[in-house]
């Protein structure tokens, strides 16, 4: 394994010098701004005004901003990691430098993880950047913001590398750019949705297993039992943090795994 | 032109009754070829002979249906660092349009665990240190080429794998490559470079490897192998009727070409000579006319012939 830290070095160094990862980064920042700005919007009695958020469930509305960013780019930055190999055949020179391809999966799923650190750490600044001075101007209380961080960060952070990891398991197994890139945003801004309102209609179950419902319990913290739920807004009752965090690693490793057993040690053409 | 720093560690390259099946087709059937170091080897075929099947079984890339490949006795994957003992050109396409030149290579140094001083060397053997900094988005075929071609001197390797690598270069690129290939086997590195340029493949190769529908047609030195194949002798006589008539009769098969002059197949200048001499035909011109690569070539792809017991494969 020692060669792992410089197949990790080479992934991230790949992200960095092509376009769409920073296109990524951008739409994470412009996402979680406008996170910022709605969890300034508080509904009173069926006005709706712009105000400072002032109980938990809107504090952690403010510090869970980026939420939105994790559940759309973190899984597509996982996809553009691999796909971007297929489509631009940049895999055959990383093979020829690296044949044993699981060590090539490794690097993969470890630089995706690490822009997912980088992607929330973007979001966190431009919440801090933002959110603080609106919060201050408009007469909110920062001490109050500030003891949401230990509930609301942590699970933030593991949100976005797991769902980065995710992405480039979708990446594995779908191979095609565009496809990887329709099926992420697809499975989790419309076919989940889809899911568990079915589930929860009919059946009136709550469908916790899918990774946006993980995702919502990881970045929510206290959600499963806190008022009003987490930072993604749901009411119905999550999973633990812990056991969104296993649910979506499982996620992660098992399309990646899968992706690796079904294409990625298929014949490069 | 000095390419190396470190002693060069050439190895043979050897294919042993390899064959790759895509469904029902069989791309390469029971090939066996050995390269070996200090010579340029061309492999040779026509297209869909399976050249670049065999190229990418060679470097794992694909897996075979059965046989073997090794590069100095082992399979590619289990060479330590690959990319500092074989370097392969296999396609212009393997970049990303919006990486630059450089950072295409150090990325490839970084995976390798090669220091960025040799990036700027192979960057100035290619001919690419102007436009290192453009993306590769804007290069034309052959800049694309001499990248390729940097990207696989990056680790100073001793055994060389290129498809195609003359693709998109102009005449003054193409001969550039010449030198070039000539100066690395020189050095005593292992060179198997496949094309269907004949020509150019003609004037730089040492050995070839020629293949047709995935099968070995021939193999060894070229000098030797078109010495070997069939030679003609080309005739003109005002008395060309009686002169194939003769032929005819001594088992040779004459072809009248035109006018006075006739082509007498399977003929040489030892045989036919005395034919005429004791015939008493007058002759203006007698010529043998010996197969080039390309004759042979059409030859033994076209004919789906094999010539007998392949060349030994010479050692150095």
């Amino acid at each position: 394994m020692t060669t792992m830290p410089r197949l990790v070095r080479a992934e991230l160094f790949k992200l960095r010098t092509t376009p769409g990862p920073w296109v990524c980064f951008a739409v994470v920042v412009l996402l979680t701004g406008l996170g910022v700005t709605t969890s300034f919007i508080v509904g009173h009695h069926g006005v709706v005004h712009f105000t400072a958020p002032t109980t938990t469930t809107q504090l952690r509305r403010l510090m869970g901003a980026g939420y939105t960013a994790a559940i759309v780019m973190a899984p597509v930055l996982g996809v553009l990691c691999i796909t971007t190999e297929y489509r631009h055949r940049i895999l055959t020179a990383t093979l020829l430098i690296h044949p044993r391809r699981a060590d090539v999966l490794v690097a993969k799923v470890l630089a995706s993880a690490a822009w997912g650190v980088l992607m929330a750490v973007a979001s966190f600044v431009m919440i801090a950047a933002m959110g603080i001075p609106l919060l201050l101007a408009e007469g909110g209380s920062l001490p109050h913001l500030l003891r949401q961080v230990g509930p609301v960060m942590p699970g933030m952070f593991a949100a976005y590398i797991l769902l980065a990891v995710y992405g480039m398991g979708i990446g594995t197994l779908v191979r095609n750019q565009i496809a990887g890139v329709i099926l992420a945003l697809g499975l989790s801004l419309v076919l989940e949705p889809i899911i568990v309102a079915i589930f929860s209609s009919l059946a009136h179950m709550d469908v916790n297993f899918l990774p946006t419902r993980a995702t919502q319990a990881l970045a929510g913290s206290l959600s499963a039992r806190g008022p009003g739920g987490g930072a993604g807004g749901t009411a119905r009752a999550l999973l633990s943090w812990w056991l969104g965090a296993i649910v979506l690693v499982l996620w992660g490793t098992g399309t990646a795994v899968l992706g690796y057993f079904t294409t990625f040690r298929r014949d490069v053409t | 032109m000095s390419t190396v720093n470190a002693p060069v560690r050439a190895a043979s390259i050897e294919v042993k009754g390899l064959t790759k099946r895509f469904g029902a087709v069989t791309a390469v059937d029971d090939l066996s070829f050995r390269v070996e170091p200090g010579r340029i080897t061309g492999f040779l075929g026509p297209n869909g002979a399976g050249k670049t099947t065999t190229l990418r079984i060679l470097l794992d890339l694909a897996a075979p249906t059965s046989g073997n490949c090794t590069i100095g006795g082992r399979p590619y994957r289990d060479i330590p660092d690959p990319s500092r003992h074989v370097g392969a050109v296999l396609e212009a396409t393997n970049f990303h349009p919006s990486r630059r030149a450089r950072a295409h290579l150090q990325m490839m140094a970084i995976e390798a665990g090669i220091a960025s001083p040799r990036i700027d060397a192979v960057l100035a053997l290619v001919g690419l240190t102007a436009d290192a900094k453009r993306k590769v988005g804007g290069y034309s075929l052959g800049m694309r080429q001499r990248l390729q071609l940097a990207g696989a001197l990056l680790g100073d390797p001793g055994v060389l794998i290129l498809d195609e690598p003359s693709n998109g270069l102009d005449p003054q690129g193409i001969a550039w490559l010449r030198d070039l290939l000539r100066h690395l086997a020189a050095e005593g590195r292992t060179i198997l470079v496949s094309s269907h340029l004949l020509a150019e493949m003609a004037q730089t190769v040492d050995d070839v490897v020629i293949v047709s529908r995935g099968r070995l047609r021939a193999q060894g030195p070229l000098s030797i192998l078109t010495a070997r194949a069939q030679s003609s002798m080309r005739v003109r006589t005002p008395e060309a009727d009686r002169l194939s008539e003769i032929a005819r009769r001594a088992g040779f098969a004459p072809r009248q070409l035109g006018g006075d002059a006739l082509l007498v197949d399977g003929a040489t200048p030892e045989a036919l000579g005395p034919l005429i001499a004791t015939n008493g035909v007058v002759v203006h011109e007698l010529v043998q006319v010996s197969q080039d690569l390309e004759s042979l070539f059409l030859e033994l792809t076209t004919s789906m012939t094999t010539l007998d017991q392949p060349a030994p494969a010479v050692t150095r």
